[in-house]
């Protein structure tokens, strides 16, 4: 019997035939996921194309990588498991003993020593992994495709392991007693040895038009992740991790889509992987979450506005999904007490492993981030490098301070709360412009965007006293010019939307004007005929493109600081300001392709 | 090859230089053989280029100060 209940599933649960013609019986890890039998079917597809399908590395090479994670976590059951897969295939007692000790020291060739070293020290210290562990794998003439079959099979052992750890199940056969030997508690990090530039290995061009599982990850995420694309090499194993994410996350009949997403930020975040927390912040930010909530949860979900329960629920992630070790039935008690029933409890445990697998994935692969992580959790995160650090029932000391972000206005801010009139002055002089040009974008008028600075900068005094820092001056200064344009159009009747349509930006808008540009059109025309041109065109352009483009190419701000000043995803972002950019090339195009006489001519 | 619509899909990303070299090597070989996308990359950069140098949108500074002079003037009259 494991911590939550189980249900019969009837003798025609396909799962069953998928693992007992592998094995010869069902296992109790996945059996103790009947309360929600697609989770079972997603797990059973996935480990049949991990462990089945042949690359470069053998299936019982691939029961050894699982074995040594099992193992190295002091993970009984999923040791048990590995194992005898092992025996089935005609791997000695002797040498599985062996090879928990120490698998360099029963005869393996050297290539699949160091692919084991590098799966063992991806599985226990995954953020110190780094080029130099690739370089070494390449030496043995390990090429990419098998790198990524290491690293995904290294990640499934994790993934069985957190859920062993969450669900507790008895072993199907005797209870094989681990090796002793150091375990680790969590995922941990070894601080000197932090170099990592990815990704280590290429990644062939694969098309959302033709390739599948790129075109659901636009639908469903509004743009290929990175994690993806880093893996076109094995394009089965990304699709099958596709499918796994898909079945996991998209359906909202336990969990809702945005608490899966908040356990995704937070246990990635607990994790100290920067990638997957800048990849769940844009996902929630695209959920309609605001950036500060989401960067407040990377830091400190206590310190949030998530409910009593939520925070419930995120405790009991972080501790399953980083400080195994200390996880026990209590907090599943704990999380019942909260409120949550047992299927909500298995598919946070289900999601927590699948964290778990992509954090450990990124870091073995070097994936790079497609956004910038919330620069006030790269600041706190230098706190939180020990696995004891890491937020989990109490706030810490180190939890409870609120996170200031690098802001070149921050002594100035600081002199304003405090109620320097002069202080607050030079502030509003700096950003005037900023302001202004964020109330043209919105407004889609000059005039009446100076007659609404006035408001902008009083409502600024009024509130500053309750500006806290989690973001910069500037952009909590744009915030509120955004508010009262919203505020100003809405007086007159004037409806205007700026909010995140969720992942459904119109992504078909398609260019008319072909013809070819004269060189240097810039000479064509006076400096102030081209302001005039560009004024015209941006203010033709509709308010939620307008915004993106004059922030980005007139303020040249970055895409993470538009995307938190008007509350949008990244993703959305970049979507607006390629349309916005289109348009406007087309409304430019008559004036200055060849034979077209200047516009005021 | 890659076609004209799959260009258009990672055509934000390159213009703002984001994709990996594998893909940039296929946008690139795209380019080199297609007319329309060739001019479509072209225009769009000089759009972008023409309107990030054209200094739009100033705010005239004896505007700029006259509206900070009268907001400072309400907050100091608010706190005498």
């Amino acid at each position: 019997m494991s911590f939550l209940p189980e249900v019969a599933l009837g003798d025609e649960f396909q799962p069953f035939a998928t693992f007992c013609g592998d094995l010869g019986f069902f296992p109790n890890l996945l059996r103790a996921q009947s309360l929600l039998p697609r989770l079972i079917k997603a797990q059973t597809t996935f480990e049949k194309v991990v462990r089945l399908n042949r690359g470069g590395i053998s299936r019982v090479q691939k029961e050894r990588i699982l074995l040594c994670v099992a193992v190295d976590r002091g993970d009984v059951y999923c040791a048990s498991l590995a194992r005898t897969a092992l025996l089935l295939h005609g791997e000695p007692d002797h040498r599985i003993e062996g090879l928990a000790r120490d698998h360099a020291g029963i005869g393996l060739p050297a290539d699949e020593v160091a692919l084991l070293d590098y799966c063992r020290k991806l599985a226990s210290h995954a953020l110190s992994v780094n080029s130099a562990d690739i370089e070494r794998l390449r030496q043995y003439g390990i090429g990419g495709e098998s790198i990524i079959e290491a690293a995904v099979t290294t990640a499934l052992g994790i993934y069985r392991c957190t859920l062993s750890v969450g669900l507790r199940p008895e072993p199907e056969c005797e209870r094989w007693n681990l090796p002793p030997g150091p375990k680790i508690s969590g995922l941990e990090v070894e601080h000197e040895a932090r170099s990592p530039k990815g990704p280590y290995v290429s990644a062939p061009y694969l098309s959302p038009q033709t390739f599948a599982p790129f075109a659901t990850l636009m639908t469903s995420h509004g743009f290929i992740p990175n994690f993806f694309r880093a893996q076109t090499l094995r394009p089965d194993l990304l699709a099958a991790q596709a499918e796994l994410a898909a079945a996991i996350l998209l359906p909202e009949d336990t969990l809702t889509r945005s608490q899966k997403e908040t356990i995704l930020l937070a246990v990635s975040a607990a994790n100290l992987n920067s990638y997957c927390v800048a990849v769940h912040c844009n996902l929630l930010r695209g959920l309609g979450l605001p950036a500060e909530e989401g960067d407040q949860i990377a830091i400190d979900h206590h310190r949030s506005s998530l409910s009593v329960a939520d925070k419930a629920l995120l405790d009991f992630a972080i501790k399953l999904g980083s400080r195994f070790s200390e996880f026990s039935l209590d907090d599943v008690d704990r999380l019942r007490s909260a409120g949550f029933t047992d299927p909500q409890i298995l598919e946070c445990e289900v999601v927590t492993a699948l964290n778990n697998f992509s954090n450990v994935l990124q870091a073995g692969l070097g994936i790079e981030p497609d956004f910038d992580p919330p620069l006030a959790y790269e600041r706190k995160k230098t706190h939180l490098t020990t696995v004891s650090d890491r937020p989990t029932q109490q706030a810490s000391a180190a939890s409870s301070a609120v996170a200031d972000v690098e802001d070149p206005d921050a002594e100035l801010t600081a002199h304003a709360r405090a109620g320097n009139l002069e202080a607050f002055e030079e502030l509003i002089r700096r950003h005037s412009r900023l302001v202004y040009r964020a109330l043209t974008a919105i407004l889609g008028n000059q005039d009446n965007a100076q007659d609404a600075m006035q408001d902008v900068m009083l409502s600024a005094y009024e509130h500053i006293a309750g500006f806290q820092s989690r973001s910069k001056f500037s952009t909590w200064l744009v915030s509120i010019a955004r508010n009262k344009a919203i505020e100003y159009l809405r007086k007159r009747k004037n409806e205007v939307s700026l909010d995140e349509s969720p992942f459904g930006e119109d992504q078909d808008f398609r260019p008319r004007e072909l013809r070819d540009w004269v060189d240097n059109p810039e000479q064509a025309y006076s400096r102030q005929e081209i302001q005039q041109l560009i004024e015209k065109g941006i203010m033709a352009l509709p308010p939620k493109y307008r915004t993106v483009v004059m922030l980005r190419d007139i303020e040249h701000m970055s895409m993470e600081d538009i995307a938190r000043h008007l509350g949008l995803s990244v993703p959305t972002v970049k979507i607006r300001l390629l349309r916005g950019r289109l348009m406007l090339r087309e409304w430019l195009a008559p004036h200055f392709a060849p034979g077209v006489r200047k516009a005021n001519q | 090859m890659i076609t004209c619509d799959e260009f258009f899909a990672d055509f934000g990303d390159y213009i703002d230089n984001r994709v990996s070299p594998e893909v940039r090597r296929e946008l690139e070989l795209h380019l080199s053989q297609c007319r329309a996308c060739y001019v479509l990359y072209d225009s769009t950069c000089q759009t972008v280029k023409i309107v990030t140098d054209s200094g739009s949108f100033e705010l005239p500074e004896n505007v700029s100060e006259s509206i900070i002079g009268q907001v400072m003037a309400k907050l100091r009259a608010g706190q005498s």
